[in-house]
């Protein structure tokens, strides 16, 4: 079991393969540092497309020697989006990787019906890795980014991805933890309605290869503790692996509340595609967008 | 765990006499049954309604009656309120109907000022006795409420597990009927199904195992449910079957009755006594087996 993002590393470098990545619009230094990276350690080869004067430029000034990936030159972020996008479709490239355009141009992309890369009928969300110093093991978190209040489909879809990720990094049967304020069942939170029927689902098997409970709160989810003095009853048992919230604007600044103030790291993509698709904010350090690489490396 | 509606008796054992009001009492197998368990014990009966009448039936019947307390109170409707008033500054224990509609007892029951509201919504519950089964099958709601939402399901599951607990089912067996064991969107009594377990999970609803959506197969034979791979608590050994609505439920009802010639006994819970409501086509046995079970769920 992969407990650290850096294990998460050194089993892609185990792996000895080595990937193609696209990046669209991709004169960023964070980004061309984290790609740098990833080629430098061997398992991916990259086509950067955008405006190869900058991106030379930027290499330049890093001490990157820009022949270690192909340049692309691109007349703007949506052609460079588009054309990322067409690569992975075609097979050319079998990651593509968000630079410095803007997430919704570069989505819209991703999520055109002929030329995109959406597997039809799923739901695109977003799924991360999340390592916490103060706990044993890595959290996979669901949604910080794509959809703002998901319905009972979209969150049975986000579990879903959420588990596939936990088994990919060894945890056989996630324990997912289906978070709210209380553990108690209320009118007053829809979503604990949606929670006992996917608790219900996950019983009579629809919700495969997981454990799975909810309503709970953060506490009862990942703190042994309080199960102990709640006396509440949960397979979970203070011991998740699966954090699956409410909506975005929950589960967005739990992670960068844990970044800002706990030295949490973490590591993320786009599900609902063919291929990984990495989106990061444009703000991101290097080291994230380097881990969301190796991350896209181990589920592609 | 009661084998046979029979059993309902070892309840009653040694218990004081409950005392029965019987309202329009002019009713012959009403006043049969009343009677058989007033000999066995079980009740102390008051009857209510036209005196010459209800002793014209008894004589007709060859019913000895010497000793029992009648009312006389030849309106009928009258004699309903007499029943329900008697109930609620409790001289009596147990309310019965006898040759009166049911709308006209529950109009009287639901009265304001003197009836026998409790703030519980009111609910059938039914006892079958089934030869296919292992044990009686308790049913929920058959009869009373149409369409019960998330809340008055609740409310029926509440009122079902108090009278089973009385019965001495310390932690009984609850399926949430459906068409099919999963979950469907489609479905809304499969929603509820698992938003009831989850209450029951989160001890928002005690004294009981709950379970479902369960088809009923599921619900009732262990060989199903472990062939569907369910694993489930309850699937196999239900002991309340709770109804998605009343056509479900009254469907179930009568194809149990006639079909498989199933014995059962019925009340009215939530008001403030148990009500014995059976229908006026019914068998003599049914109404003694309701007076019996009414009894018995009356601690």
């Amino acid at each position: 079991m992969i407990r650290t993002l850096d294990q998460m590393e050194k089993k892609v470098l185990a792996l000895k393969k080595k990937r193609r990545i696209a990046v669209a619009w991709a004169q960023d230094p964070n980004t061309i540092g984290a790609i740098h990276k990833a080629i430098k350690n061997g398992f991916i080869e990259a086509i950067m497309i955008g405006r190869s004067s900058e991106i030379i430029k930027m290499c330049a000034s890093e001490g990157i020697d820009a022949k270690t990936f192909i340049i692309v030159e691109s007349e703007n972020e949506t052609i460079a989006s588009v054309e990322a996008v067409r690569m992975a479709k075609k097979g050319e490239v079998d990651i593509v990787m968000k630079g410095l355009v803007g997430t919704d141009k570069f989505l819209k992309a991703v999520m055109d019906k002929e030329n995109g890369l959406m597997i039809p009928n799923s739901v695109l969300t977003y799924v991360a890795a999340l390592e916490i110093p103060l706990y044993n093991k890595l959290l996979f978190i669901t949604d910080p980014a794509v959809i703002p209040f998901p319905d009972l489909d979209q969150k049975v879809a986000m579990a879903g991805y959420a588990i596939e990720m936990a088994r990919k990094f060894g945890v056989e049967k996630p324990k997912v933890a289906l978070i709210g304020a209380s553990e108690k069942m209320s009118r007053h939170f829809d979503n604990s309605v949606d929670y006992a029927i996917m608790c219900k689902m996950a019983d009579r098997g629809q919700i495969k290869n997981c454990i799975m409970d909810g309503p709970l709160d953060l506490f009862l989810a990942c703190d042994k503790k309080s199960i102990e003095i709640k006396g509440v009853e949960t397979p979970v048992n203070g011991d998740a692996d699966v954090l699956l919230f409410p909506s975005l604007e929950s589960c967005n600044p739990f992670y960068k509340g844990l970044m800002l103030f706990a030295n949490g790291e973490l590591a993320g993509l786009i599900r609902g595609t063919e291929k990984p698709v990495i989106v990061m904010s444009r703000s991101e350090s290097e080291k994230s967008k380097y881990f969301c690489i190796v991350l896209s490396c181990l589920m592609a | 765990m009661l084998k046979n509606l029979s059993d309902l008796k070892l309840l009653v054992e040694g218990r004081p006499r409950r005392k029965l009001v019987l309202a329009a009492a002019e009713d012959q197998h009403s006043l049969g049954a009343v009677i058989r368990a007033w000999k066995d014990n079980i009740i102390e009966p008051i009857l209510i309604g036209d005196k010459e009448g209800i002793q014209n039936i008894c004589a007709l019947n060859n019913y000895d009656i010497s000793g029992i307390r009648i009312i006389h109170e030849p309106d009928m409707e009258m004699s309903v309120e007499i029943a329900v008033k008697m109930a609620s500054s409790k001289q009596a224990d147990i309310l019965m109907k006898g040759k009166i509609g049911s709308s006209t007892l529950l109009k009287c029951v639901l009265n304001k000022e003197w009836g026998l509201r409790t703030g519980n919504l009111l609910s059938h519950f039914a006892l079958f006795e089934v030869e296919t089964y292992h044990k009686v099958i308790a049913v929920t709601d058959v009869a009373m409420n149409i369409a019960p939402n998330l809340q008055e399901k609740i409310a029926i599951v509440n009122n079902a597990v108090g009278c089973l607990n009385k019965l001495g089912y310390s932690m009984p067996k609850v399926a949430v009927l459906g068409a099919v064991e999963m979950v469907n969107e489609n479905m809304e009594a499969t929603l509820h199904a698992a938003l009831l377990s989850k209450m029951n999970q989160r001890d928002q609803i005690r004294n009981c195992i709950i379970d479902g959506p369960l088809a009923f197969d599921n619900a009732v034979s262990l060989e199903s449910a472990q062939h569907k791979g369910i694993r489930s608590e309850v699937a196999g050994d239900t002991d309340l079957l709770l109804m998605p609505d009343i056509e479900v439920g009254n469907v179930l009802y009568k194809s149990l009755v006639f079909f498989a010639k199933a014995k059962v006994a019925s009340i009215i819970l939530g008001a403030l006594v148990p009500i014995v409501l059976t229908s006026r086509s019914d068998s003599e046995q049914a109404k003694f087996d309701s007076i019996l079970l009414s009894a018995a769920a009356n601690k």
